[in-house]
């Protein structure tokens, strides 16, 4: 049964209200698998709840909002693997404890790379990490393999680099059906970017926006003058458009991975904007630690980074577009 | 009646490949350009196609949403002439006339926009642009008439127009708002006078209308007298709305031309230019996106304050952007001057269409009046004080 976007806000919204920023990392992993989110997009005769992008976007969108911290963005990518890769008693398993909440982990950049896997969540306390080469798509346990932590500005992400020691673990698919998964997989990986970026705009713009209205210089609120009022209706603009194209794609049954990376391009870069603006119109206080902008910041940054070059995801839409406009 | 889209799809190209009008560009004169636009909507009409955003009573009416983007989509894609000349019929005055329009008013004009009867809107003045609702044409009750003496400006086609829906002021004392009239004015009611405003393209899609004790009867009024800023709203609400789903659409479906110039100037492997592309594609694609959400949420009935400002921003700077990337590719081409352009967004010479595009950035309240209108009545920021204004003045 597929629930409405309404509804899937609606209980999102219970388990991260937005107003505690940051919450615990422990019991927020606690609820998301409580609350069956790690199962969600899964189809039903494995067990899931057979929801589509919608309910992936609702769900990282009130994560992105409330700077969620944990590695679900990655266990979802190994969840999506995991559903549509070969069908063993040992994948059943797998499946079964990583949507119940044990942590299994991917590159959040999704690289193809051989030996070393960069930007993997929460290494240091998952059981497995997934790997994608061209040639096949495996989940390795990650005991055994070299795990060094990086430091990130974003603090709400914990990463690290992971050294696989050669073609082990268990298979998920191999040739054409893994690359054909590995396009998947980095579209919903990249959906799952660009909603968390928009949660964490749509944040940022409401905390400037109310900053505004109270914050008294000139004997008013620098919320009445114009130029300040201006950029933030510009932001509204910004992030209304990303949005509407975020939904739409969401429920799009066949997003491309270039589509994917484009509206991941538009809407990290709306992000990025939001909260480049955001300590600007916080003035002095937003350049503390104390105050919770440099969070966003931050996060967006890296949420930039993450999902690659929008520089090459236009490219690629670009070249796409061309071809069926050529073609039709 | 709800065909499938597929169907529609391939029952347009066909119609559109035998009929589209393929030298519109070439008109010489703007009265062969009106000529041209009347036989391109009688056309339409005929075959169905001219107001699919029309109520099903209507003929030609009933399409759903998803059934009016295939056709302005298919429109664009076949290159045919936007229906510029019947625009404020179509929209504006349909809009006005069933929302807030009397039975009668509607029965006696409705069917003759179908016959191409053609209406202009008399709402701005030389002083009263943003703030329009500090209009000073005066309307004067004599028996069962008025008589109205002032200025309009900026009225799309107006030399053109058969009839015109006027704002004029009938009530100076309090509220501004409040002493505000709508009236259907017959345009060749003596003391009207129509004068083109040579625009920077050249064009004449706009003038000026002088009026000088101008009788319109009462019975032509639409709502009560000083209810004319509410009617105002329904006329204004119909451009935010449904006008921008089918330019957003026209948009999209005309991004062949950008395609074209990318071919034609052998750049189909330069990186920067794919990706200006693509970035522009997904721009455009989230103005539709917009355009969509608003239209249901209006079908929902969950419009809020501020919703419209959103998507005709969203629109008006990504149309400035979508002409200035044709401007780029176009090269030293596109700065050769193009002879009469008729203010469409698709006129075969990106400068021109890049000097129009101003059109939606200044015109139906400009992208300054919209942003006020998302920062203080969406977004909840306070409002600038009335006496700066008085201090500044006056």
């Amino acid at each position: 049964m597929t629930m409405t976007r309404a509804e899937l806000e609606a209980a999102a919204a219970q388990a991260f209200d937005g107003l505690t920023l940051v919450p615990d990392a422990e019991q927020s992993w606690q609820t998301i698998a409580e609350m069956g989110w790690l199962m969600m997009c899964v189809p039903e005769d494995r067990g899931g709840l057979g929801q589509g992008g919608e309910a992936r976007a609702v769900i990282h969108h009130a994560m992105g909002r409330a700077l969620v911290p944990g590695p679900t963005i990655a266990q979802m990518a190994v969840v999506d693997a995991l559903a549509a890769g070969v069908r063993t008693d040992e994948t059943d398993a797998l499946l079964e404890a990583a949507v119940a909440g044990d942590v299994m982990t991917a590159s959040m950049a999704l690289s193809l790379a051989e030996d070393v896997l960069i930007a993997v969540p929460d290494a240091d306390r998952a059981s497995h990490v997934l790997h994608m080469t061209s040639e096949r798509i495996a989940l390795v346990p990650l005991e055994g393999c070299e795990v060094v932590g990086r430091e990130t500005w974003d603090e709400t992400r914990r990463l690290f680099d992971v050294r696989v020691p050669g073609s082990q673990g268990v298979t998920i698919a191999e040739g054409n059906a893994a690359r054909e998964l590995a396009e998947t997989v980095r579209a919903n990986l990249l959906l799952a970017l660009a909603a968390d970026a928009l949660g964490g705009a749509e944040a940022a713009l409401a905390m400037s926006v109310e900053y505004l209205g109270t914050r008294r210089q000139f004997d008013r609120p620098l919320a009445m003058f114009q130029a300040l009022k201006h950029r933030c209706a510009d932001l509204r603009v910004a992030i209304s458009l990303a949005d509407a194209l975020l939904w739409q794609e969401a429920a799009s049954p066949d997003l491309s991975l270039a589509r994917a990376g484009a509206l991941n391009a538009l809407a990290c870069q709306v992000y990025k904007e939001t909260a480049e603006e955001a300590i600007q119109l916080h003035g002095g206080i937003g350049l503390t630690l104390e105050h919770p902008c440099h969070l966003f910041l931050k996060r967006a940054f890296l949420n930039c980074a993450l999902g690659g070059d929008a520089d090459y995801w236009e490219e690629c839409a670009g070249r796409e577009r061309l071809a069926e406009i050529s073609a039709a | 009646m709800i065909q499938s889209l597929e169907n529609l799809r391939a029952e347009l190209r066909q119609w559109l490949a035998a009929n589209a009008p393929t030298d519109w560009r070439g008109a010489d004169t703007h009265e062969d350009f009106v000529s041209g636009q009347r036989a391109w909507f009688a056309k339409l009409v005929d075959a169905g196609y001219a107001v699919p955003h029309w109520p099903a009573q209507w003929p030609g009416g009933g399409r759903s949403l998803a059934e009016q983007k295939v056709i302005y989509e298919e429109l664009a894609r076949a290159d045919a002439p936007r229906l510029l000349l019947t625009f404020v019929s179509t929209y504006h005055a349909f809009a006005t006339l069933t929302e807030c329009g009397s039975a009668e008013q509607q029965a006696r004009y409705i069917p003759r926009i179908l016959e191409g009867e053609l209406w202009c809107q008399g709402f701005s003045e030389p002083g009263a642009g943003s703030d329009l609702a500090s209009l000073r044409t005066r309307a004067v009750r004599d028996g069962d008439h008025y008589v109205i003496s002032g200025q309009k400006v900026w009225s799309t086609m107006a030399q053109y127009a058969d009839r015109c829906l006027l704002l004029v002021r009938t009530d100076r004392s309090g509220v501004k708002q409040a002493g505000i009239t709508y009236l259907l004015m017959d345009m060749k009611s003596p003391g009207v006078t129509t004068r083109p405003i040579s625009q920077i393209q050249g064009d004449e899609e706009f003038a000026e209308i002088f009026l000088d004790e101008v009788r319109v009867p009462v019975s032509e009024r639409v709502g009560e007298e000083g209810d004319g800023w509410r009617v105002a709203q329904a006329t204004l609400a119909s451009e935010r709305g449904l006008t921008l789903m089918e330019l957003s659409y026209r948009m999209r479906g005309a991004m062949w031309r950008i395609a074209e110039l990318i071919h034609e100037g052998g750049r189909i492997d330069d990186a920067g230019v794919l990706r200006d592309f693509g970035r522009l594609s997904a721009r455009v694609d989230s103005v539709c996106a917009l355009a969509d959400a608003y239209l249901q949420k209006r079908i929902d009935g969950t419009e809020g304050i501020g919703d419209a400002a959103l998507v005709k921003l969203g629109y008006s700077r990504c149309l400035r952007d979508w002409a200035d990337l044709g401007v780029r590719l176009g090269g030293l081409g596109e700065q050769y001057r193009a002879p009469i352009t008729f203010g469409d967004l698709n006129t075969g010479n990106w400068m021109a269409d890049f000097m129009n595009s101003y059109a939606w950035t200044i015109a139906g309240g400009s992208d300054e009046v919209q942003r006020n209108i998302i920062a203080e009545r969406m977004l909840g920021m306070a409002r600038e004080p009335k006496h700066w204004v008085q201090e500044v003045g006056q």
